[in-house]
This record gives structure tokens, sequence and C-alpha cells, in this order.
């Protein structure tokens, strides 16, 4: 079916109507069984997520001694994983707000979807900080809080601002995402069997009656809270990005860093968009609600910003021959040539490479073949991370203090126990949130073919 | 993760007296009922309570459960209220003299090691021994410090050391111990002591020469043996007496080492160091040329001007050719030769030969005599008497089986660990076997005192009194600092007393009543003088001039190895010596100069050889030696001679405590003799084994970057600011931030790369005064060691051979700081004085300032590194630092407690702090005084004169960082025509 499907057609089938979307996407919460695939899929996922309760735990316990971090290499996996989830995070806000105010309608039917990976992909992320610190139970330290010995975090610290940027972007994205969800909410209340179902449902639509000045005020919130969010797709990531533009450290310390690391967290936001929405479509039989279309929309998106990644990596290696700074000469030949250049070309190789395929129409239209690519894409996205912490890190300055950094298997199970917590959440929202935003669909059916912007990507 | 014991490994203590009434004794009892046993009673006997405690077996009720709540709850009030001492308690009205809490105490006392003394200055806080410093006064200290000095301060406290006396299995007391000693006696009077063993280390100890000539009176047939496993070797045969060279090294302009260590090694170390580096403080002014033929890399070989590698056959070729090249001026071909050869007769009397202290005595005859033909004797060599023992000795094979042969017997070993010394083809361990009564007098019930029927703690030295001489014959006394730890410790001159003495007296009393008798005049006077100065005023040894009473060509020859064999080295090693310190975990961790391996000893090989055996670093090879082997790691170490294996003694300890135990290989094995310091080695085979090896320095090489500044002395002479113009220019400035205004202080430091000699003891003086705990191997070889003062150790050149160069790195204090901005907290702040401060309790850990410090001197608590868990290392604890917890970064303050103590002084006097009134602990430790701290706003301060002059530059200078911690360029001087 989706091979066949043409980049041209409509968005939408045209035999959908107001009810049959109703009706199938609050099915799925209200009316469908808990299935054995959803079960199994919860219990992987729930087992993941209890190796990182545990790795947790015993990270507290002992302390961050426990990874492989070092002096050198004093940040690893944690800064690696929080970069790369809070990357995540951003196609999602991209997808909801910056398409929105384009009027890119195709984003109807996947923004739910990506909007919940966003907020999922923000709570790891947040975690990563905390557990970062040698001393976790003083993160409070970072924040700037009244008290009595008027001590202030240090403002000149680019952490500092992390925390106000990472913060800022969860908040805006939960009420963000909770406006979006509130008709759909009260279609929840109305159609839910159960009345337990009916009250809690209740109790989150606000007392939401589809009465027309309700959507007057709605749409108006909505626009201004697309408007709040599409800034903080561009300056949160730039700001992370500043953790290592900032540093004096040799391999961190360009101005290509705020620019760069948009692009990347776009990228990786894309293919897990792509990750996430290929098997959940082909499970739950929304394929003609996510058509064809919509995963070739999102890979081109995927390939425009692996082009700038690709561009960032050519202007960052230029730039470091050119500056004529021999720390920076040295770290950059090191990264293709040195003890790590094996993730060095990986990288490249996945998240820009690899996605190439993507300029190949029948890849385009293969669900499976964009699945794939995605997972190279987010893992050479993720390697790319891992290079430009460590490997930047590990033979800075003086050489008598290089060394190598190893993760221990502390590292790796917080990096995978973090997918446990991830899909978890996940697999949760599709069980009791409308996984496509159906107000927003039912506007989108009303809608004659001539009048349906054509989706460009 | 430390690798020190928890305080279990005591022995089980004594039981109260009362509990042991067993079926051998009296029996006691207090009532009837208890006499007979009745069924009655016995219950009573075993419970206290027994007719209630029967009421509470039954199940919980509601109404119980809360009763009990309830009643709980209001005891649990009650016990809220403070509970104070029912006696009368008196507090401090008039404080005791001298102690002013807070305040330290020095106290002078002497280190001994090998038998020779080295003057120390002990800082006590409120009676607890913290910290060691040289003692000026001292002339084997001259105020400076080695590793060994610095680190036995934490020997003190090691948590292994042994507790309580021990008879067979079981504890004993000092009085039973007492009786038996006593019980010996009676029978060796009626022997005269021929069955009287009596092993000792080496000693210089006047008190314990005059106690040993009595107890030679009492019991003429009595045996002693003295030995050191790292005894030097001397030319006695050839000078026809036990004559110790002494050097003078600040008349020396041409110094040749024949593979001595002498700036690290040997009771003169630090003389020699300072002297040595006198000499090359000042590149306009006189400056000494280091010729060394080694074996294996030394630190005395890094700092050598012309340094050539030889196996150690070659090393006595070597030192022929050339005193037959002097002798009858045959130059030969070799232009190594000729060369050196050329320079000395250049500078007749002003140039010296040293001889390694474990060479053949061959080479230190031929020394003798090339000194002697250069007209160096007597300028920059002198010659004395060494000590003469004052009874009888019997050489260590004779006295072996003597006890072989001997029956019933008591031997009495002291300061000596033969089982582990000595390979097992001495039989020592069934010599022992047969001796009908060993006691064993040492520190650790190590691996001979566990064989011992009798094992007595030995009182520490700074738990002691005691004297012992300096290298140089100059006496000084040891004087306790702290009561002993353990009760049952006691010194070698206690026991002795037991057998000399009736009644046994004290420590003090025998060694005050020594001097007593030995001291010129007034008596109290100048024994409270000795014991101030740490130096018994008035006594220096007298010169010899020596001849040989054997012509040098007539000694013996030495049996070479074929010059194709593999031969093997010993060496005492550079962090545990003869295996005596293999339980300080202080210099377990302490990166060994040229190697930068912690926590190992490795059978060191140059990259040819191992090249032609086909190993490489961490490979496990098989040594055969002597009939014995052993597997040793190999490290390939560039700078090391081809065709021999060097190993360090002292591994492999078996029974020593936490830290020292399966630690390494015992390379001691494969000695044919204690004096066996080279010999050939059977065979070396690698055995497929991989051994991962901890060191804190990965690569070598300075990657072209111009971070030790290194010129000839012909260069500097032609353009001395040939430092500062190789640095690369920093870029312009420009600062957001205003530049901070350093009103009265400016702390600086300067590091003299030209005098620093590479010997670690400011490391260890810095763990010592800051608290630096201790990580363990497998932490140091995840890159986690925590030393804030490190040694930088960089090869130039070939592989093979290359130049070595050392530099000291510690905190650089910047004046733009790149850590500073970094931390989100505000835990890492500047000062009105230009410190980068840490404020502990504000560090949340983000370790942001460790990655953003180009020089990497930040240390982080990956894990929690202070051992609490060991009662006696707190008292070592400097109560001015505080004990970092896990989570937190820290690193080199430049001592701030120090700097406050200063200020604290200089406030009550309402002066200024005055320059040199601040000594940090690095400073303090160095022997070469290649470090300098002081205040750069007053331009007449030592440090300002220093990094005034041309050679002054800053490490990455061109990052803008405005380090205050500055080098001076390295200055070598290699001769023209090389």
């Amino acid at each position: 079916m989706d091979s066949t499907a043409s980049e041209t057609a409509p968005i939408l089938p045209p035999d959908l109507t107001d009810d049959s979307i109703t009706e199938r996407i609050t099915g799925i919460v209200v009316k469908r069984k808990m299935g054995y695939g959803w079960i199994g899929g919860f219990a992987i996922a729930f087992a993941l997520l209890m190796m990182f309760n545990y790795a947790i735990a015993v990270l507290f316990t002992y302390g961050v001694g426990i990874w492989g971090i070092q002096v050198p290499v004093a940040w690893g996996f944690a800064i690696v994983n929080f970069v790369w989830w809070v990357g995540i995070g951003h196609a999602g806000t991209f997808i909801s707000a910056v398409l929105y105010l384009c009027h890119q309608e195709w984003r109807t039917s996947i923004n739910r979807f990506t909007e919940s990976m966003t907020l999922f992909a923000v709570a790891c992320a947040g975690l990563f900080p905390i557990l970062h610190l040698g001393r976790p139970w003083l993160f409070f330290y970072l924040m700037p809080y009244p008290n009595t010995m008027e001590l202030w975090p240090q403002f000149r610290s680019p952490l500092v601002w992390d925390v106000f940027a990472v913060t800022t972007y969860a908040i805006v994205s939960v009420i963000f995402y909770f406006v979006g969800l509130l008709p759909d909410l009260a279609t929840l209340r109305d159609r839910s069997p159960h009345r337990w179902q009916r009250i809690i449902y209740g109790i989150l639509a606000l007392g939401w009656r589809g009465a027309g000045r309700q959507w007057s005020r709605y749409k108006m919130a909505y626009l201004i809270m697309a408007g709040l969010a599409t800034p903080l797709v561009v300056s949160v990531h730039s700001i992370v990005s500043l953790d290592f533009a900032v540093g004096i450290v040799p391999g961190w310390h360009t101005t290509i860093m705020p620019f760069y690391f948009v692009a990347a967290a776009l990228e990786s936001g894309f293919a897990m968009g792509l990750i996430l929405i290929i098997p959940v479509r082909h499970f739950y039989g929304l394929k003609d609600i996510i058509t064809g279309r919509h995963l070739a929309n999102m890979a081109k998106l995927l390939l425009a910003t692996s082009l700038v990644v690709g561009h960032g990596y050519f202007t960052d290696t230029f730039m470091s021959w050119y500056s004529a700074d021999p720390y920076d000469k040295f770290i950059t030949a090191d990264k293709f040539t040195g003890s790590y250049a094996f993730g060095g070309w990986m990288l490249m190789i996945l998240d820009v490479g690899v996605v190439q395929l993507i300029w190949i129409r029948a890849v385009r239209q293969s669900p499976i073949a964009l699945f794939f690519i995605a997972i190279l894409a987010n893992v050479g996205l993720w390697l790319d991370h891992f290079i430009l912490v460590v490997q930047s890190l590990h033979s800075d300055y003086l050489p008598s203090e290089w060394r190598m950094f190893y993760g221990t298997k502390w590292d790796w199970m917080t990096l995978f126990g973090s997918f446990g917590l991830f899909l978890t959440l996940f697999f949760v929202f599709i069980r009791i949130f409308p996984m496509v935003a159906m107000s927003e669909m039912r506007g989108l059916v009303h809608k004659k073919p001539g009048e349906t912007k054509e989706a460009g990507a | 993760m430390l690798r020190l014991s928890p305080l279990s490994s005591m022995k089980s203590l004594p039981l109260p007296p009362q509990v042991q009434i067993d079926a051998g004794g009296p029996r006691f009892w207090k009532s009837l009922e208890e006499w007979s046993q009745s069924p009655d009673f016995l219950p009573y006997l075993h419970r206290e309570f027994p007719e209630y405690a029967s009421a509470w077996d039954n199940g919980m009720s509601r109404r119980r459960f809360l009763k009990l709540m309830a009643a709980s709850f209001a005891l649990a009030g009650l016990t809220s209220c403070s509970r104070q001492p029912q006696e009368k308690i008196v507090p401090y009205v008039r404080r005791p003299e001298e102690i002013i809490p807070g305040k330290p105490l020095y106290y002078a006392t002497t280190f001994s090691h090998r038998g020779y003394g080295k003057g120390v200055l002990v800082r006590t806080e409120m009676g607890r021994p913290t910290k060691i410093e040289g003692n000026p006064d001292h002339p084997a200290s001259l105020g400076a410090t080695d590793v060994f000095m610095q680190a036995s301060i934490l020997g003190l406290y090691d948590p292994d050391r042994s507790q309580t006396i021990r008879q067979g299995n079981d504890i004993s007391t000092r009085d039973a111990f007492t009786q038996f000693v006593g019980a010996r006696i009676e029978a060796h009077e009626q022997d005269q002591g021929a069955g009287l063993f009596l092993l000792t280390g080496k000693t210089t100890s006047p008190t314990l020469a005059d106690q040993l000539q009595r107890l030679h009176e009492r019991f003429p047939k009595l045996s002693w043996c003295s030995y050191e496993p790292a005894a030097p070797v001397r030319a006695q045969s050839i000078l026809g007496h036990d004559a110790e060279p002494v050097y003078d090294l600040s008349k020396a302009d041409i110094i040749v080492s024949l593979d001595a260590d002498f700036l690290l090694d040997g009771p003169a170390n630090l003389v020699l160091t300072k002297a040595f580096s006198k000499k090359r403080r000042d590149p306009a002014a006189d400056f000494n040329r280091l010729y060394v033929i080694e074996s294996a890399p030394s630190i005395t070989g890094a700092k050598a001007d012309v340094r050539w590698r030889r196996k150690p056959s070659e090393v006595i070729t070597f030192t022929q050719q050339l005193a037959a090249a002097i002798a009858q001026g045959v130059a030969g071909d070799s232009p190594e030769i000729r060369q050196l050869a050329n320079d000395l007769q250049q500078h007749r009397g002003r140039g010296v030969i040293i001889a390694g202290d474990y060479q053949p005595e061959v080479v230190h005859a031929l020394a003798f005599q090339l000194n002697q033909t250069l007209g160096n004797i007597g300028s920059t060599v002198t010659y004395q008497e060494a000590q003469q023992t004052p009874i009888p000795t019997t050489s260590l094979p004779d006295f072996v089986t003597a006890l072989k042969r001997r029956a019933a017997s008591t031997l009495l070993i002291a300061g000596a660990n033969p089982i582990y010394d000595l390979s097992p083809a001495w039989g020592f361990s069934n010599a022992m076997a047969r001796v009908t009564h060993s006691i064993h007098l040492g520190l650790y019930d190590d691996e001979t005192g566990s064989r011992c029927h009798w094992h007595v703690p030995g009182s520490h030295y700074l738990e002691a009194w005691g004297d012992i001489l300096a290298i140089d014959g100059t006496p000084s006394l040891l004087q306790p600092v702290i009561e002993p730890l353990y009760p049952d410790a006691v010194s070698l001159v206690e026991v002795i007393s037991l057998l000399v003495d009736l009644p046994p007296k004290k420590g003090y009393e025998i060694v005050r009543e020594f001097w007593q008798r030995s001291l010129a005049a007034d008596v109290p006077a100048a024994w409270e003088l000795s014991l101030n100065k740490g130096v018994v005023a008035g006594l220096s040894p007298q010169a010899l001039s020596p001849t040989p009473v054997v012509s040098v060509r007539d000694a013996p020859p030495e049996d070479l190895p074929n010059s194709s064999d593999l031969e093997i080295l010993f060496r005492p090693d550079t962090a545990v010596d003869d295996g005596r310190f293999a339980n300080n975990a202080w210099l377990q961790e302490l990166p060994r100069p040229l190697t930068k391996l912690t926590w190992d000893n490795v059978a060191m090989i140059s990259l040819a050889t191992a090249k032609s055996m086909g190993v490489t670093t961490g490979d496990v090879v098989r040594l055969e030696a002597a009939g014995q082997s052993v597997d040793a790691p190999v490290w390939i170490q560039p700078g090391h001679a081809d065709g021999c294996v060097s190993v360090t003694l002292g591994y492999g300890r078996s029974q020593l405590g936490e830290v020292a135990n399966g630690v390494g290989f015992n390379a001691g094995l494969l000695r044919s003799s204690v004096a066996a310091w080279s010999q050939a080695l059977t065979r070396a085979q690698a055995t497929g084994a991989r051994l991962e090896l901890a060191s804190t320095q990965h690569h070598f090489s300075m990657e072209g970057r111009d971070l030790i500044q290194i010129e000839t002395l012909a260069d500097y002479k032609t353009d001395p600011s040939q430092a500062q113009e190789n640095q690369p220019n920093p870029p312009p400035e420009e600062n957001l931030y205003p530049p901070f205004a350093y009103k009265d202080y400016a702390w600086a430091m300067s590091i003299d790369l030209n005098t620093c000699v590479g010997c670690n003891a400011c490391v260890v003086a810095c763990q010592s005064e800051n608290n630096i705990p201790v990580v363990g191997k497998d932490q140091v070889f995840k890159g986690r060691e925590m030393h804030w003062i490190r040694i930088d150790r960089y090869f130039e050149g070939e592989p093979e051979d290359p130049a070595m160069h050392f530099q000291p790195v510690t905190c650089m204090q910047c004046e733009d700081a790149p850590c500073e901005v970094v931390c989100p907290v505000g835990a890492t702040v500047h000062t009105s004085e230009g410190l980068n401060d840490m404020v502990y309790n504000r560090c949340v850990g983000t370790r942001y300032c460790s990655n953003n410090c180009p020089y990497k001197v930040r240390r982080f608590n990956f894990l929690e590194y202070s051992d609490a868990t060991h009662p006696t290392l707190a008292l070592q604890k400097n109560p001015d630092v505080t004990v970092r917890s896990r989570g937190v970064m820290e690193k080199c303050t430049y001592c701030v407690q120090r700097i406050e103590s200063a200020r604290i002084d200089a406030q009550k006097e309402m002066r200024p702090i005055r320059d040199g009134e601040i000594v940090t602990a690095c400073q303090a430790a160095c022997p070469a005084d290649a470090i300098v701290f002081g205040n750069i706003n007053d331009p007449a301060s030592r440090v300002s004169r220093l990094k005034a002059l041309p050679r002054n530059y800053g490490l990455l200078a061109d990052l803008n960082t405005h380090p205050r911690t500055t080098y001076l360029a390295k200055v070598t001087n290699p001769p023209t025509a090389i």
C-alpha cells in the first residue's frame, strides 16, 4: 500500500469522516483491549526501566566513579545522553509549532506523536544532568532560589544557562502539549464507556464543551503557544551547545556549535519520530491517517537536516585547519586518525552518509528502509556527541594528561535504561491519550481537496 | 577501594580475667546454688530476669502493642536530656605549657633508613604527629626531605602494624615476655651466649653499639649478624678500610656517575641534590656538567647532560677503559671515552667520579683511582672511616650455617626480614625451624615474624627514644613525639636492655644515660640543646686519606657474563625501597619518577630487548636466575640499556599488610646473595599472561608543544631570553570582565626546571599536608589518582635513547582562570590575592572546571576516597585542611592554610607577611630548592626576582590564562664536541 502511495496524493484519503476519525482514535484508548503486542512491548520497556532504576540506585550509593569518567575525560555518557535526548525532543516542537505557524497541515497527523516524543525525551534528558553530578542531592544549588546566605548560581557558567533553557523548554512543551490535548480529552470524556474514565478525562478536559467562544479562545491560545515554542526550538540546543563552545577545550571552542547543534538535534528528532511512527501506524492500522506521504515528508526533513549537519562537519574541519591553532588542528586530525578514528568516521557515515539514501524515491517510500535509516542516523548522532565530548577531552593541551576513556557496564546500563524510561512512557501514552490530534484532523477532513495546501518538504 | 585493612585484622583481644576461670584453675562461686549448679539456678546464670522473660513469649496483642509504643515514646523523650557525668570534672584553666590549641608544635627527631639518620622536624597538632619536615640543622637533611621521610608519618598510623605481643598463636603480655627473656638469659649464661643469635639490620646507633658491647661482655660467644638487603658496596678490600666516600659537589664542575643514582638513593641523597642543584641555579654563573653511565634510567640519568646507556657488565668495562685512558693517556677508539677523559683532564681537581652504590667493588676501586689520578681526592671527594662495628660480626652465610648447626638456641631478629629478603636457596626457613626460641621485633608481624615463636611489636621511630649517625658521622637523637599507639610496642634498645640491664630500663633512661657519659661538660644543657636541634652538638667525624693496600690492577677480576648474555640488575625500589615501605599506601601510589607506574614493580627492558624477546609492556615473563624463577610483567622503558632486565626489590609481599600483600613480584628471589646487584639471567620467557599496569602518564612526547623550554648553556649565553621568545604569541586580550585588583598580596610560585630533579618528595609532602587520599590500583588505572602536584615526565628524541625531562605541575592559580567562569555554583572563586579557591561545601561536582582546565590539575573524588574506616589514619589528618567527600572537586591551594597561619602571625605583630615566611609543603620538601613561593606585589621578593629572569616562562601562556605559577627554562650543558 505504502510503496505505491504517491507523494503528490492528498494528505488524507477521501473516505475519512469526522466520525470515523474520532471513532478510530478514541477506540484505541477506550475500547481496544490490551493486546499481547502491547503487553510484550511494555514488559521489555519496563524491564529496561527497572534496569535504569537499578543503575541509578548503584550510582547514588557509590558515586559517579562507577562510570568510566576520569581526568581528563571528566564528562562521559551522562552528558552525551543528555545532549542526545534533548536533541530528540526538538523535532516534536519543530513539527507542532514551526510547521503549524507555516501552515504545513500534513503535520496534523503526526504532531501529537512527536510532541509526546518531545516530552518523554526531555524527561529522559532532564535526569542526566542530575545523575551526572558528583553530589546529586545538591542539584538545587544550580537554581536561583532565595537563601539566607544570598548565594546565587554563577551566571557566567553555561551550565546555569542550561538549567534555564531546559526548564523553560520542559515547561513550555508541557503546556503546549496540554493545551493541544484539551478538545481531544473532552472527546475521550464523552466517549468513555466507564464512569471512572469519564471522571478522569473530565477533570483533565477542564470543562471543555466545544462552544464557539471556547474554540475561538483555544485557537488563539494555541497560536500563541506555538509562537512561544518556536524560538525554543532554536534556543535550547544553542544553549546546550554553549556548554561546549564556551569551554577552552580544543574541539569545543568554536562558534559553529549552536548552529550545528540545532541541526543535529532536529535530525535526531526526525529520525526518532520515524522510529516511533512507523511501527505504531503499522500495528494500530493507522496507515490511512499517517500516510506514506507523511513518512516521505519526515524523511525529506531528515535528509535536509543531515545535509546541514554534514555542512557543519565540513566547516568545523576546515576552520580548525584554517585557524592554524595547533591544539585544534591536532584534535581534528586525531578525530580521523587517532584512537577514536573508528567513531570519527562512523558517525559521519551513519548520520550523513546513510541518510543520503533518502534521495532515492524507492527508499523514501519504504517504511522499513526509513525505519532502519532513522535508527542508524540516531546511532550516528549519539556517536557524534560521544566523539565531541570524549575525543575532544581525551587529548587536550598537556600530553602528560592524555588518557583513553572506556565506558563501564554502568554507563551502558544507564544509556539503555533511559530507553526504558522513554519507551515505558510511550507505551503508557498510546493507551491513555489519543495518539493523533482528532480535533485538528476533523478540521482537515472538512477542507476540500483543493483547499488543502500541498505539503512541500 | 583503599587497599587498607579494617581494624578487624587486629588479633582477638585478651579476655577479661574474670572470664578466664576455666576447668584448670580454682573454682570460684558466689552462692551455694551456683556451686551446686542446681537446675533452679542455671537460668539465673544465663538470663538476668528469668521470671519475667517468659512473660514476653506470648504473642503480641493489639493492646500490648499500644502500651509498648506509648512507653517507648515516653521513654524516648527522656533520653533527649543530655546526660552529664556524675563525677566532678575540671576544665582547662591554665593551659599546659607550649600547647596552644590549633597551633602546631615542631619537634626535632631523626628518621633512620638503612642504618643512617636524616634529621626531621615533626609537626604535632595537639599531641598527634601529622607532618614531617626536614631539619635544617641536620647535615643529612639540610631542611629537605625525601619521599621515605615524608611518607614515614603514614607508617606510624598504619592500621596493619602489629599491636600486641604474640607467643605462638596466642596473645601474650609484656611481663610474660620479660620473664621469658629472663629464662633465656639464665640459659645462655651457661653457654656464654654460644646459642644466642642476633640478626639485625644495619645500625649506627651509638647507644645500641654501647649496649652490644655490654651484651658481648656478658655473652662473649654470641653471634651477631647485621645485614641490609640494599647495602651499598664499598672498595673495602682494596682500600683496606670500610671507608665511606663523601662527595662535595659544590666544588665539582664535572660529575661522572658510574650508575650512581646519587640524587635519589642513599643516605646522602639530599645533601648531594642540594649541592648539585646549587650549581645549576644560575646558568650565567658556574654550571656543572653531569655524565651518567647507567643501565636502567634513573632520575640522575634524566638530569644528565650526557647519558650513555650500558648494561651492567659494560659499565665495568667502560670504567676500566676510562681508567686506562686517564692513567696512560690511551684514549682508545671510543669517542665517548675520549670525550669524557678529555673533559676530566681539563677539570683536574674540579671533577668527581661517583661509583654507584650497587656497582661491584672493582668499579669503586677504579673510581678511587680515577679520583686520585685527577687530583679530586681532598677537593671533591674525601673519605671517612665508616663506623666501626662495636663487636665482631658474623657474615650472613656463616650466621645461617651456625644457626643450622646449633640445636638449642635463641634467635632475636630485629629490623630484618630474612625470610622475605633471602631466596629459599639459603635455607633460612629450615634454619629457623631448628631454633628453639625465636623472637621477632618489628613494626609488622611479617613473613619472618610469623615464623618466630615470639613476636614483639616494634615502636615506630616517632614513638621511641634512640640515636643514629648521619652519613657524615654526625650523631643525632630520636625523641618520641607520641606515646606508642600500641602499649606493647618497644624499641630495639629496650629489648637489648632486657638482656643487659637489671632491672631493664625504659628507652629514655637508656639513651639518656649513654649520652650522659658521652656528652661534653654541661650535660643537661647539652642534652636539651641536642634534642632541640636534633643534632648532638660538637661531634663531627674525621676525614681519612686512604691509600690502597692492594693495587687496583691486582684486584680480583670480576667474572663478567658473556656480552651476548642477558643480564639482570636489581635495585631497591624508588617507592618501597627494599620492601620496608611496601605497606605504605602513599608510596605504593606514588608514580615512580621515570615510569610513572604505581602499585607494581616490573621487569624493565629496552625497546630492542623487548623486540628480540617478542614481548610488550604488560606481558608477563618468567625470569630465571640463580636457580629460582619469578613471573614479572614487562615494562618497555625508553633509555634502558639493551641486553639487560632491571627489576626492583620490595614487592611480592605475602605477610605484611593489606596494602602490600600480593602486589608485584619478589625480585629478591633471583639474587644469588644479598650483595648481588647484577648477574646473568638464565632465561626470560614470555608466559602468555598479561598484567594491567597502572601508570599515571600514558603519553610520553610533548607533541612539539613548548611545554618544557630547553636550551643549551651555549645558546643561553648568546641569548638568555630564548625561552620567552620561543613561546607562541598569545592572541590579543579582550575581556568582558574587569581585571582583578590585588592590593596587598599577590601569591605566586616559580618552579626551576633546571634544578628540579624529579625526586617526588613534593608529591608525598603535598599528600601528607593536604589530606590527599589514596585511591588504589584500579582507580589509578582508570585515571583517577588524586595528587595535587604531579611531575610530568617527557621524553625527547629517539625512543631507544631519549633525553628525559621533568616538570612539576600544580594548579597554576591563573589570573584569568578558565575553571572559574564555568562553575555553575561558584564553588571555585578568585580571591583578592589571586588564588583560585575551592569551596568544597559548595561544589556539586559538575566537573566542568576540570574539563576547562588546560593544565588538568584538578582532581575529583569520583568515589568516597577518604578513608573513614580506620581510626588511626584519621590521626594523621591535617586539622587545617578539609577532608573531602565523594563528588567534590579538589586541587592545589598553594597551601592556603599556611598562608592564613602566616597572616595571623603577621597581623598579631601588626606587620606585613615577610618574604619567605610562607613555605608551601612542596617547597619545604624540595631538596633542590626548585620551588619558590611568595608575593609578586613585592618586587624585592625572591619569587619576583626569579620571575624577572630571562628564563622565566608560563606554561601554555598562549592561552592567556596568566598563570601565577611560572617555570624557569631548563638549561643543559653538553660538551661542545659531542
